[in-house]
């Protein structure tokens, strides 16, 4: 089963909203069911450290709400809340190629196609952006910087690794524009790749948010 | 002749700078291997973006001067609309992979400049079949070799057939065995497509079996232009230029000077051995 990416951006989307409109069982329910969808995907380590860097982000989350005086229920509906947005969007990014995504917020929600072009090029850019960063702290070691003293101390260290770095990455960001233009980015960049598929689906997921979405309204109309 | 490109009186200053350009006048045969080469900072990255239209179009700066590709002028001309008549491969072919896979890669410019799906998929499956790196379409960049990154790079020029095809220091980053390889490959595209290649080269013995021009730039001019048997005496003569000329010329132009004799312009030891052995230079001359 495959969603079309469009579907899954409005699901997101929905989930976000959901959090706010549903009972805690409804949220929790949720939250099951997108750990039980992101662990049928991918078993992996790169996952389990994804659910669990979330879920300890959640903790601290719980816990600075707890120390400015919220009640404990309020404080873990809260983190809750948070954790299932949170996995709303690990779960698109984890079923959907981010091509796909960047196609359909051009095509069906009008983003101007630079923005949706800076998703693709993120994560195309963020394993060079590593390399240069050991790169350049290990130029930058053999120099004779040392990330040694108290935070402050390494923390203004840390600018001769930032500086070069980032002149690094302008350079490259020049360099990729000018490629861009070379190779004619522009308005038919997403209008002329294949066409994914809409499904039924699709069409019975999106009804299904609309019944979700429309919680309060039933509630009120069925009189619970 | 019949030049595909034409520079004439050309002359450039990017914005707060001196003249990077002058008065460049020079003709690129159909089907040739032209091969650019010059001191840093001479001007020869800049030439490769003039012969494009980057220079002055996308970068701003003062010109004077006219570029012609395949009969018509680059003024006025979009730098995306030149790149369908002249592809450039820029030195950093890192950054200017802009995809997550190779097929995607290729296929970018192809779906920009409004290919249908199924062709683009048709000229991708091929490029990277000439570039020999067949059936890779789902692969991650970071699943590719540097060199690999580099053929990729190319087959995403070759996909959308550009007659000229302007490659600056395209084996850089690059081991002896990875430069041969890639200019073996541009000779055989040049066979079999007759396309245009532009190469600002330091490393000249790589393309030594294909290059059928020499352009030579010093401090922004032309300081020698013409088929390779034409310019190397007067490149040899100029003591800077010299050092940059492939070791074999060096030699053989060293040894005319010498003994008076006239030598073929080698293309490779074996070649030199061989007629240095029937000219009677010594018993032990090997390759």
């Amino acid at each position: 089963m495959k969603l079309n990416a469009f579907t899954w951006i409005i699901v997101t989307v929905a989930v976000t909203a959901w959090v706010f409109i549903l009972p805690l069982q409804a949220v929790a329910t949720i939250l099951v069911l997108q750990l039980v969808l992101l662990l049928y995907i991918k078993r992996s380590k790169t996952m389990m450290a994804a659910i669990g860097g979330l879920g300890v982000f959640t903790g601290m989350m719980i816990l600075l709400q707890l120390l400015f005086g919220s009640p404990l229920n309020v404080a873990l509906f809260g983190g809750l809340r948070m954790l299932v947005m949170t996995l709303a969007f690990l779960c698109m990014l984890a079923t959907t190629r981010i091509q796909s995504i960047a196609k359909a917020l051009v095509d069906r929600f009008h983003l101007p196609v630079e923005y949706a072009f800076m998703l693709t090029a993120a994560l195309r850019f963020v394993p060079n952006f590593l390399e240069d960063s050991t790169v350049t702290l290990d130029a930058q070691s053999c120099r004779g910087y040392s990330n040694r003293g108290n935070a402050l101390k390494r923390l203004l260290s840390y600018v001769v690794v930032i500086r070069p770095l980032v002149m690094r990455a302008v350079a490259k960001s020049e360099t990729l524009a000018l490629s861009m233009e070379l190779r004619g980015f522009g308005a038919n960049t997403y209008k002329n790749m294949p066409k994914e598929k809409f499904t039924a689906i699709d069409v019975a997921v999106l009804a299904l948010v609309v019944v979700l979405s429309t919680y309060p309204f039933w509630k009120r109309l069925l009189g619970t | 002749m019949n030049p595909v490109v034409s520079v004439t009186e050309f002359y450039f200053k990017y914005l707060r700078s001196g003249l990077v350009l002058k008065n460049i006048n020079l003709e690129i045969e159909k089907g040739s291997f032209t091969v650019i080469i010059g001191p840093s900072g001479a001007g020869k990255t800049t030439l490769c973006k003039a012969i494009t239209g980057i220079v002055p179009y996308y970068t701003g700066g003062d010109y004077a001067g006219d570029v012609k590709v395949l009969g018509e002028t680059t003024k006025g001309k979009k730098v995306s609309d030149l790149a369908m008549k002249v592809g450039l491969m820029l030195e950093d072919y890192e950054s200017q992979l802009v995809s997550l896979t190779a097929g995607e890669e290729v296929a970018f410019s192809l779906l920009n400049h409004g290919f249908p799906p199924d062709e683009a998929e048709e000229r991708t499956r091929r490029a990277l079949e000439d570039v020999g790196l067949p059936g890779r379409e789902n692969y991650q960049l970071d699943e590719l070799s540097g060199g690999q990154r580099q053929r990729l790079a190319l087959a995403s020029l070759l996909a959308v057939h550009p007659e000229v095809i302007v490659l600056d220091e395209p084996v850089s980053a690059m081991d002896p065995d990875g430069g041969e390889s890639l200019y073996k490959l541009l000779g055989k595209i040049r066979e079999e497509y007759g396309t245009t290649f532009i190469v600002v080269e330091h490393r000249v013995e790589f393309v030594l079996p294909y290059m059928t021009n020499l352009i030579a730039v010093k401090n922004g001019e032309i300081a020698g232009q013409g088929t390779c048997e034409e310019v190397v005496s007067r490149i040899y003569e100029d003591t800077e230029l010299r050092p940059l000329l492939p070791d074999l010329w060096q030699i053989k132009r060293g040894l005319e000077i010498s003994t008076g004799q006239r030598f073929r312009l080698w293309r490779s030891t074996e070649e030199a051995a061989e007629e240095l052995r029937m000219k009677g230079f010594g018993k032990g001359v090997r390759a």
